[in-house]
């Protein structure tokens, strides 16, 4: 990847503007398999079998990112998107692994290590917290087989700083 | 009957008239009066009031407006911006009871489940309503558990002020280099200042290591936070500090907490966590530490109490939404705790210590307070059960004068 341009990007969220510096990268190959995951400081997703946390504006981002594709989730996930319903919404306990080339799967309490061969793209939603965990989002992303390719910022309903991360497998 | 006979008469029963009026008059004032004091939410100012009632209103003013001052244990809903609601609720109807027999020893992760991570509220306990409810000190001046039903209406609108009047039991201003923003000892709410906006609140503070602040409480009380500022939701919220005997410092604290309207779906939790700092040795009885493998000891500064506190309230505390440099600073703070390994390893470079933060010395050289752990084999007593030369599951504490007079030696990784 070679590094294109540094470039200020304004990011509106419900009427407020943050402005980040962008680094943009090329991007190699097409979209495949998306995956979406929130995690914390230590990349942990969630705690006594249950989410660290939520924001009903991150829920709003990734439905609009997936309404022209399949958005897949197992049934607890679900249960944070019943309200608004989305139509691009496949529910499935297998969800890794049924969701096929250019399909998105939100993952949120299990393990998506043994997927990475078939995932392209990581959408990391990084809350900024420090909260419990005895679940941990499992692939390694500085081991050089993944690069970032975006990074912005933007605030959530009920969290100050939201990062969204964009990794990409070459 | 003659006239003045009946003059008499007649004066008579005038008296005797007014008698019966006058005491029925009486009654029927004081039963008025009982009338105010029984509405209670509001101070009267009639006038009329006996001087009994009066003292007894001023005192419930004065119990709704300053919680220190109050001797009995009562719970307060926060029904308006200004907390302090006259309005009383029944108390909560479970103690519960943690000894430090029950819970593992430390093993390195500064939270453990305690009875499969379940929570283990009553029915009763649980209430879509705010409130909270602090424990009297004991005789010790120690706190007690702390209950709290989370709402937004109950968290802090305003950055935490400073807390620094406040010298909770087992209390020193000790720094180590090792240790990240060098103190110690935090002053520790029990129930955190982004929860409930209970600030220098003498019932809901403890003294606790950075370690416990910032790696074993906090975590817990960003996600609880979170949880009801998205939700809006109520979260049933207890923390129970752990004293062995007559200890003036927590061995730890027990927190639960279930997110009401959703019956613990959303959060649901019961972890006990460890007051410890690694690499540092603390007595419990007294709160005197010293730091692992022989370094210069603590600095005790009693004039630098402000900025313990300031460290304190840019770790934990100030954790509302405007306060970023403290979420800032804190999320530094994980990362420095993170690396605690490397400053294990950095730490025990050979320095002497002159040992100024352990107890009183036995005779034979060893403290008879300091507790320290003998693993099943070996010939070495160690500050910590998992220094990586013994099987932590295996270790047993022993005081350090006991150690020695097994023959043990100091182990020269952990101490």
């Amino acid at each position: 990847m070679e590094t294109q341009a540094k470039i200020p990007i304004v990011f509106s969220n419900n009427n407020r503007y943050n402005v980040k510096e962008q680094t943009i990268y090329t991007a190699k190959g097409e979209d495949k398999m998306v995956i979406y995951a929130a995690v914390d400081d230590h990349m942990g997703m969630a705690f006594n079998h249950r989410r660290q946390s939520q924001d009903k504006a991150v829920r709003k981002m990734i439905l609009n990112e997936t309404k022209t594709g399949r958005l897949w989730m197992n049934p607890y996930t679900k249960k944070q998107f019943d309200d608004p319903a989305a139509e691009q919404i496949i529910v499935d306990e297998d969800f890794l692994e049924k969701a096929e080339e250019e399909d998105y799967c939100f993952v949120e309490n299990c393990s998506v290590k043994q997927y990475e061969d078939k995932i392209t793209k990581i959408i990391l939603i990084r809350w900024g917290r420090s909260y419990p965990a005895d679940t941990y989002f499992d692939i390694n992303l500085t081991d050089g087989r993944w690069k970032l390719l975006t990074s912005t910022e933007f605030e959530g309903n009920s969290h100050k700083n939201i990062t969204r991360e964009e990794w990409v497998n070459e | 009957m003659n006239r003045s006979m009946k003059t008499k008469h007649f004066k008579t029963l005038m008296i005797s008239f007014l008698f019966v009026l006058f005491c029925g008059l009486v009654p029927m004032g004081c039963g008025s009066q009982r009338g105010v004091v029984d509405q209670g939410a509001s101070v009267s100012t009639e006038r009329s009031m006996t001087e009994e009632t009066e003292r007894r209103l001023e005192t419930e003013v004065q119990e709704t407006e300053t919680e220190q001052e109050s001797e009995a244990t009562e719970i307060d809903t926060a029904g308006t911006a200004a907390k302090g609601s006259a309005l009383k609720q029944t108390m909560p109807s479970t103690e519960v009871t943690v000894s430090v027999a029950d819970i593992p020893a430390y093993n390195g992760s500064p939270y453990v489940a305690v009875n499969d991570n379940v929570p283990q509220f009553l029915e009763t306990d649980l209430s879509t309503s705010s409130y909270e409810y602090y424990s009297d000190l004991d005789s010790l001046g120690r706190c007690g558990v702390v209950y709290a039903c989370i709402g937004t209406d109950l968290m802090p609108t305003e950055e935490r002020g400073s807390i620094g009047s406040v010298k909770p039991t087992g209390w020193h201003t000790v720094k180590y280099d090792t240790v990240d923003g060098k103190y110690l000892y935090n002053r520790c709410h029990l129930i955190g200042y982004q929860l409930s906006g209970e600030n220098a609140n003498v019932k809901n503070l403890i003294t606790g290591t950075r370690y416990l602040n910032v790696d074993g409480m906090l975590p817990f009380e960003n996600m609880v936070a979170d949880y009801v500022k998205e939700t809006n939701h109520h979260v049933m919220y207890r923390v129970t500090p752990v004293f062995d005997g007559d200890n003036l410092l927590a061995s730890g604290v027990q927190i639960e907490a279930e997110s009401v309207e959703d019956n613990g779906e959303g959060i649901l939790f019961n972890v006990y966590c460890y007051n410890v700092q690694p690499n540092v040795a603390i007595d419990y009885a007294t709160g005197d530490s010293s730091l692992a493998g022989g370094d210069v000891a603590a600095q005790n500064d009693a004039a630098a109490d402000a900025s313990v506190d300031t460290a304190a309230a840019s770790y934990k505390g100030a954790k509302s939404d405007s306060n970023a440099a403290s979420d800032s600073n804190a999320d530094q703070a994980d990362e420095s705790s993170k690396s605690s390994g490397s400053t294990d390893q950095t730490a025990d470079n050979g320095q002497t210590s002159d040992n100024s933060g352990t107890s009183a010395q036995n005779p034979s050289g060893g403290s008879d307070t300091l507790m320290v752990y003998k693993s099943a084999t070996g010939d070495k007593y160690h500050s910590i059960n998992n220094c990586g030369r013994m099987n932590p599951n295996k270790a047993t504490q022993i005081t350090e004068a006991e150690a020695i007079r097994q023959g043990l030696g100091k182990c020269s990784k952990c101490w």
